[in-house]
């Protein structure tokens, strides 16, 4: 990345904490912003804004063919808004993400796979979330609400750069479905929850792709959610995805579902999912591909303790030259074997004020083993990697400014009640 | 990564006999033409075998007593790695092949086809990914190729699928299938090869969805593979309709029954004279090693504007991939990866079956007509994963990308 793009984003952020318009801050995941004190007047439109990043150094041992590798990132570096219509009960959220100018190699992530990269999380496009919606009270208990555009599918669980660790799960492309075309309907009524969507399958093929206009809604999802006691929630969903890895059409089709529990109150967070996507071709199975995740964080005066277990199976595909890639699209729709990865992370920080943004220095550990399912696989994570058990020291920065969205990924209805799609920014997450 | 193998030369006389009555295995069709089947397919024995540990084996062509294969992916053994970019050269006069050489080819990852021209003065070899090519090498000395040539260009780059080398009216051309990468589209591209130190582009065209994954060219007739688009053919100077390489006329398309159409070799039968249908590979997916799915499609094309699906073949457990045909004798060769090697009759009215050898959409089912006449590397003792086949000079060859280069014997007369 050229010097002149880093100074534009490290203006932008900086930019951001003079213009914020947040004057307090929530201290842990469940303080849930309401209108901020300059909406009172209801009929005026509201803006708010934030901005967050990481920055990051990263150790892998080993991270591919018997070598260790230490790299620098910018990662997860975002730019967020929504401007609020009360009048017409109309609001609308954007997200740009850069890691297309600051993560085109992508980031070291023992097991991770998807979009043309593995062993790396790919960067996601820039326009990571952009959605208008429409919001109604219906009776005193009942929300409905219509979103549209570019974003979250109602499928799974909530998006990683959202929850309190650092390296993505290797189930990202298992438990969530993002960056899509899509229409929203959702309904709640007292603690239930209930959301329908049609989104184009095809995954972005770049930073800069936007969804395939002759895929559009091509594909479904339904979502069904009890909360309890707005500290708990549980979840279970299905999707029907065409064609996800080949944009142009023709791929394998998927059949994804999810069941998850959540719990969050001040201090404490907890969350256990289990999803399993079932890979097809006309109407004949091909693959499949489970996973469980369990996590959770402490926090206290701006500490927190955070980790997670997961065991995740992927495909082991064709390597480009850069074996971190993959084709993409594949030639054929053969794999070279199945692996299972059970992981263990562990982070640590604390959350400072410095001037009117937050840093959060942190530390994170990871331990990945990885194991060829079937006797038959010809790949072998040991000759591959030069051991099946893989090490991650990653330490960094997350820093943030003004407001981010809240619970990323879910629109309208989908929202706890009183609250708008933006919280004040919190590291202690 | 799917050819036919044209095998002309085939050992002695065509022995075949042509049924005067009903002469199928188990089968109660009272077609005159039938031939007679065996009762249970036969054995092809492993005459000779020649292990290949460091890389996976890809394609295979023989030519003479020297024999090439490719190279494909990325393979780890006893913790080294090595990436599909050598050709290796093989000394195939005994029954045990013998490793000669290795040709390594730059910025390749996968070499997937392999053919040497008509007249054995050249190797051509396909490359993927980026930079896709082919590459071009004198065979004057066949047991060490030199480099001559290497096309690509910005439609070639995305990677070289199938590189097909045929001669059309008497020049000498290159059909490459390329694959589709991120936003770009497969795509099918002719080159000119008559000077083969410089070939020079004379077509290009996207096809397929989402891929054209091979061609078979004969006769001034193109036939693509285009996936689920099915089969295409067109006129490029023998059809009738104008067309040419750097124009081709279409004459006729088929959707495949369940798509992924992966390869094609439409079969002129020596010993009948039948250019009545053609066969097309489907390739579903699979898993390297260990499994695979997809059957053999027989299509009546003696109304290239209409052709037809009448058959198919079906193992069940494994998938087909590449073809080698044996002409005088009318059997089709079938490399079925980890069913390893099939071999079927050809011959006979392949759309007459009873309604007990009939799938429910009325298709014949080659294998309930008694149409497999052999099967081989089904007992080596361990597993296989069998990429291609090629049968010439009375033996068949067979390239396993687990365990290197097997020598065949040929399906038994019948």
């Amino acid at each position: 990345m050229g010097a002149r793009a880093w100074s534009a984003i490290v203006t932008v952020l900086l930019g951001l904490s003079a213009v914020s318009p947040v004057a307090g801050r929530a201290q842990s995941p469940n303080m849930v912003m309401g209108a901020p004190d300059s909406a009172k007047n209801e009929s005026s439109v509201r803006l708010m804004a934030g901005a967050s990043a990481v920055l990051l150094g990263t150790r892998a041992s080993p991270a591919i063919n018997s070598k260790s590798l230490t790299e620098g990132y910018l990662s997860q570096p975002m730019l967020m808004g929504t401007a609020i219509f009360p009048r017409h009960s109309v609001d609308l959220a954007a997200t740009l993400n850069l890691e297309g100018i600051t993560l085109q190699r992508g980031e070291l992530n023992a097991g991770m796979n998807g979009e043309g990269y593995v062993d790396r999380r790919h960067p996601h496009t820039f326009i990571h979330e952009f959605v208008a919606t429409w919001k109604r009270n219906a009776g005193d208990d009942g929300v409905v609400s219509v979103t549209a555009g570019k974003g979250f599918v109602p499928f799974g669980s909530d998006d990683p750069m959202s929850r309190p660790l650092l390296k993505y799960p290797v189930n990202h492309h298992l438990a969530q479905i993002l960056e899509r075309a899509v229409v929203i309907g959702a309904a709640s009524y007292g603690p239930v929850l209930l959301e329908v969507a049609r989104f184009n399958g095809d995954e972005p093929e770049s930073p800069s792709d936007l969804p395939n206009a002759r895929r559009l809604f091509d594909s479904w999802s339904g979502r069904a959610t009890a909360r309890i006691r707005e500290k708990a929630e549980i979840q279970t969903s299905f999707a029907s995805v065409v064609s996800p890895e080949v944009a142009a059409g023709g791929g394998l089709n998927q059949k994804k579902w999810s069941a998850s529990a959540r719990y969050e109150s001040e201090g404490l967070y907890g969350f256990a999912e289990y999803a399993h996507t079932k890979e097809l071709e006309t109407s004949r199975d091909a693959f499949a591909f489970a996973t469980m995740l369990a996590e959770g964080s402490v926090s206290r005066h701006g500490a927190m303790l955070a980790a997670r277990v997961e065991r995740t199976e992927r495909p082991e595909e064709e390597r480009l030259s850069d074996p971190f890639r993959t084709p993409r699209p594949a030639s054929d729709l053969s794999i070279l074997g199945r692996t299972r990865w059970t992981l263990l992370t562990v982070n640590a920080s604390r959350s400072y004020d410095v001037a009117r943004s937050r840093v959060a220095p942190f530390v994170e550990v990871g331990r990945a083993k990885a194991a060829s399912i079937g006797t038959l696989s010809v790949f072998d994570p040991k000759g591959f990697y030069g051991s099946d058990v893989m090490w991650s020291v990653s330490v960094g920065l997350r820093l943030g400014i003004g407001m981010m969205h809240h619970r990323m990924g879910k629109y309208g209805a989908a929202l706890p009640r009183g609250a708008v799609n933006m919280r004040d920014m919190d590291m202690s997450q | 990564m799917i050819r036919i193998r044209l095998a002309l030369s085939s050992i002695g006389l065509s022995i075949f006999a042509v049924a005067a009555m009903a002469g199928c295995r188990g089968s109660e069709s009272t077609n005159p033409i039938d031939p007679v089947l065996p009762a249970s397919p036969s054995t092809l024995i492993v005459e000779g075998h020649a292990a290949v540990n460091d890389r996976y084996t890809a394609e295979l062509w023989v030519n003479g007593t020297y024999a090439y294969t490719t190279t494909w992916g990325t393979r780890t053994n006893n913790s080294v790695t090595a990436r599909g970019n050598a050709i290796k050269i093989w000394d195939v006069s005994s029954p045990t092949p013998a490793l000669l050489d290795s040709v390594i080819v730059a910025d390749a990852t996968t070499l997937g086809d392999v053919q040497v021209t008509a007249d054995g003065k050249y190797l051509v070899v396909a490359t993927e990914t980026v930079p896709g090519s082919i590459v071009i090498f004198d065979l004057q000395n066949p047991a060490k190729p030199v480099q001559i040539a290497r096309f690509h260009n910005a439609d070639t780059d995305p990677g070289v699928h199938t590189a097909e080398i045929q001669p059309v009216n008497g020049k000498l051309y290159g059909f490459l299938s390329i694959d589709p990468r991120g936003s770009i589209a497969a795509r099918l591209v002719i080159v000119d090869l008559t000077t083969p130190s410089a070939p020079t582009q004379v077509f290009s065209r996207v096809m397929g969805t989402p891929y054209v994954h091979d061609v078979y060219v004969r006769d001034g007739i193109l036939m693509t593979a285009l996936w689920n688009d099915g089969l295409a053919i067109f006129d490029i100077g023998g059809g009738g309709k104008g067309g040419t390489p750097a124009s081709p006329v279409q004459l006729g398309t088929l959707k495949t029954v369940g798509g992924k159409a992966h390869n094609i070799v439409w079969f002129h039968d020596a010993g009948t004279g039948s250019k009545k249908y053609a066969f097309v590979g489907e390739e579903g997916p699979g898993s390297i090693g260990s499994a695979s799915v997809g059957d053999v499609h027989v299509i009546d094309v003696s109304d290239m504007a209409n052709p037809i699906e009448v058959g198919f073949f079906n193992v069940a457990g494994a998938g087909v991939h590449n073809f080698s045909a044996d002409e005088q004798r009318g059997i089709l060769y079938l490399a079925y990866y980890n069913g390893g090697v099939r071999a079927i009759s050809t011959r006979g009215d392949l759309a007459s079956c009873t309604t007990a050898q009939k799938s429910s959409d009325g298709r014949c089912d080659l294998g309930k007509m008694g149409h497999e006449l052999a099967r081989g590397l089904l007992d080596t003792g361990g597993s296989v994963y069998v990429w291609g086949v090629q049968f010439t000079g009375g033996k068949l060859y067979a390239s396993d990308m687990l365990n290197g280069l097997w020598r065949l014997s040929a399906a038994p007369a019948f």
